[in-house]
């Protein structure tokens, strides 16, 4: 279970351009479903994503981890949970550019100091598996869109995180690659992957793939209903 | 060589091979020095016996100005020959600069 | 990829800074350890006569007293000078050796000179001497290659020859070199000279040892040029680092923290960067520089240390080698260039990977 209580998120506070991403949320997300955050842009579902992700800390309220409080973490131990129990899917894709698709699969885990070569051989399996192994050693910035969503996914997988957090991933494809994405999501939640996604795309939110779609609108919850 | 530094094994492995291959250049061309002093060591003698023979007091580095083709045994007034004020008109001059002895600097 | 070509200029010139120095370096270095090695036995009190703060031709019945002076073993009047060659453009030292002094009619000429003429053993040589008219010498010897550190432009000759030459009276002498028993006693020799002969100038052999000490030392202009105009290229660079990184690379260490990457990752990953561009160039310029001054004779300083002069030796020097300057190179650069390198990413790193959500 992710749970989050009550937690607010203010940027620039103190300053003319102090803003409110997230006010007085609270949720509880169970894990091994796919939910998926529902609103226009600005209502907050890339925040709560990020706050849930590890990656920032709310201005007030508390996140739990399996029971586990992680917002008074200190640095060192929520990169470590972020690293082993997340895998993140941006909208941009935000692949390093210059280094090939291998290397980007392996980013994530050359902190955790696992030999080199294993770690690659684990990488190059897991493009395998998306159908890129030829293209392992392309430098991304040569890839083709539905490519680059594949090693995208692939670098969230190579930690074999409880949980994928996907933000607007069908935001730049089109139908075809966006029903493809959904079907990898599919296959991962089958294995029992807990898969959050952002999205205003219907395709996403419309598809079997959202046990529970969370709706959201200037930074609040409005609506938290449960799929059949 | 793609700088954000994540090595693969080939880049990394390649760096250090060349690193390793120029530290080793390095080392050679020392080893090579030492080899070259110690075989120089018997024209040394020779040069020094020369020395002795002419009794010379100078090397011959500049050949163009007095006080530059012997500077041990110049004078302050040599290069200003001309006058107090002329600045070195040869270049030797800028590359030398007086011996200690002359401008009275203590060294150790 | 994109960064390639600024990384790659970047390491050129860090190559080509370090390639400077290492070489102006060893340059010095050599010589002056030579010439401490060669000069060692040179005269060990050179005694000069002034006049009105000039030099003057010194009167050889000086030497008989100076020769008095308690310690002083011998004393040999010098007879040496300069001939300008108006054909050659070149200038060229008349000595008077203490041994093997040639025959009259005879010289023997420094391979420079021989090289220049395109002379050798048994050719003739005519110089105008001091009264315009020319005199004709036949070269017995050639001096060897290997002393033209020492000899490029000698020209040695018999006394008389000289005398006759340069119109030196025979009462007089260029200077008196001495020989000493206690090299302990210089300075109170040198101090007894100047009380008999106010208007002497004695040089000690410690002083002539001392003068190729400083060579090329910080006081040459040259010098300050040089190493001012590299520390310059080095802070140039260096500030270019330090004052921040590229949107890009921002955004690059925004992506590792997000997927997983703490600040001393990071850090390490930019110190290694830091290092692979020092280190290379470090080691490719000292190699280079090497090469440069011991196996070509310092070609690219050539222009500089010629001048005027047509008589150039050519600079065949002893590979000695200074530890501490060679680590102090390295240390005054490769730090400080790693530092300038994590200084900025460490500001970069330590901001919140949320960032790269929006």
């Amino acid at each position: 279970m992710i749970s989050a209580r009550d937690i607010s998120k203010v940027f620039n506070a103190g300053r003319p351009s102090e803003f409110t991403a997230l006010n007085g949320v609270s949720l509880d997300l169970r894990l091994h479903e796919t939910t998926v955050l529902k609103g226009p842009s600005g209502s907050g579902k890339t925040t709560l994503l990020a706050l849930m992700g590890c990656m920032s800390r709310p201005s007030t309220g508390r996140i739990f981890l399996k029971d586990r409080e992680i917002t008074s973490l200190p640095e060192r131990f929520l990169t470590e949970v972020r690293r082993s129990t997340f895998g993140f899917v941006f909208q941009q894709f935000n692949l390093i550019k210059g280094i090939s698709a291998l290397e980007n699969v392996m980013a994530p885990a050359y902190p955790t100091g696992e030999k080199f070569s294993l770690l690659r051989a684990r990488a190059l399996a897991s493009l395998e598996m998306f159908n890129l192994g030829k293209r392992a050693d392309a430098k991304v910035e040569w890839l083709s869109g539905g490519e680059a969503q594949r090693v995208a996914i692939a670098r969230a997988l190579i930690n074999n995180p409880a949980v994928i957090i996907a933000d607007e991933p069908t935001a730049h494809l089109d139908t075809r690659l966006a029903h493809e994405f959904i079907g990898i999501m599919a296959q991962l939640k089958a294995r029992g992957t807990t898969i959050i996604l952002a999205s205003h795309d219907p395709i996403v939110y419309d598809s079997d793939l959202a046990d529970r779609v969370v709706e959201m609108r200037d930074g609040q919850v409005i609506g938290a209903g449960n799929r059949a | 060589m793609g700088m954000t530094g994540l090595m693969k094994v080939r880049r990394s492995t390649l760096y250090l091979a060349m690193t390793a291959g120029l530290a080793l250049t390095l080392a050679l061309l020392l080893l090579h020095a030492s080899h070259a002093v110690r075989a120089a060591q018997p024209g040394f003698t020779r040069k020094a016996a020369l020395v002795r023979q002419v009794e010379l007091t100078d090397l011959c580095l500049f050949t163009e100005a007095s006080y530059t083709r012997h500077p041990s045994q110049t004078d302050m007034s040599t290069p200003f020959q001309d006058s107090p004020l002329s600045l070195d008109h040869f270049p030797s001059g800028a590359l030398l600069g007086p011996p200690d002895h002359l401008t009275g600097n203590q060294r150790d | 990829m994109r960064r390639k070509g600024k990384n790659g200029a970047l390491l050129l010139v860090y190559t080509l800074v370090i390639f400077v120095l290492a070489s102006v370096l060893f340059f010095s270095h050599a010589l002056q350890r030579e010439a401490a090695l060669v000069l060692k036995d040179a005269p060990e009190i050179i005694v000069q006569r002034t006049q009105a703060g000039r030099y003057h031709p010194i009167p050889v019945a000086w030497g008989a007293q100076i020769g008095r002076i308690n310690g002083v073993i011998s004393v040999r009047p010098r007879l040496w000078g300069y001939q300008y060659d108006s054909v050659f453009l070149a200038n060229y030292t008349l000595t008077v050796p203490a041994e093997h002094a040639p025959p009259a009619g005879s010289i023997d000429v420094g391979s420079g000179i021989a090289r220049m003429r395109g002379a050798s053993v048994d050719d003739i040589i005519a110089f105008a001497g001091h009264d315009g008219l020319a005199r004709s010498y036949s070269i017995r010897d050639v001096l060897s290659g290997e002393s033209q550190l020492l000899t490029s432009d000698l020209i040695l000759l018999s006394e008389e020859d000289y005398r006759d030459f340069s119109g030196l009276p025979a009462d007089q002498a260029t200077d008196l070199a001495l020989r000493v028993r206690n090299p302990r006693e210089y300075a109170t020799i040198a101090e007894k000279i100047t009380k008999l002969y106010p208007d002497t100038r004695p040089i000690l052999r410690s002083e002539i040892l001392r003068t190729y000490d400083a060579v090329f030392g910080w006081r040459s202009g040259l010098l300050i040029v040089i190493f001012s105009a590299a520390a310059l290229a080095f802070v140039i660079f260096a500030w270019d680092k330090a004052t921040g990184l590229s949107a890009e690379e921002r955004k690059e260490i925004g992506i590792l923290k997000a997927v997983g990457w703490e600040t001393s990752d990071i850090l390490l990953m930019k110190f290694w960067e830091g290092t692979v561009v020092s280190l290379t160039a470090f080691l490719v310029g000292i190699i280079l520089a090497y090469a440069h001054v011991f196996w070509t004779s310092s070609p690219l300083f050539a222009p500089v240390l010629k001048g005027w002069s047509t008589l150039y030796p050519a600079f065949r020097l002893t590979p000695f080698l200074d530890f501490g300057q060679i680590s102090a190179l390295f240390f005054l650069t490769v730090v400080p260039y790693t530092v300038t390198t994590i200084v900025p990413s460490w500001r970069a790193a330590i901001i919140d990977p949320d960032t790269v959500m929006r």
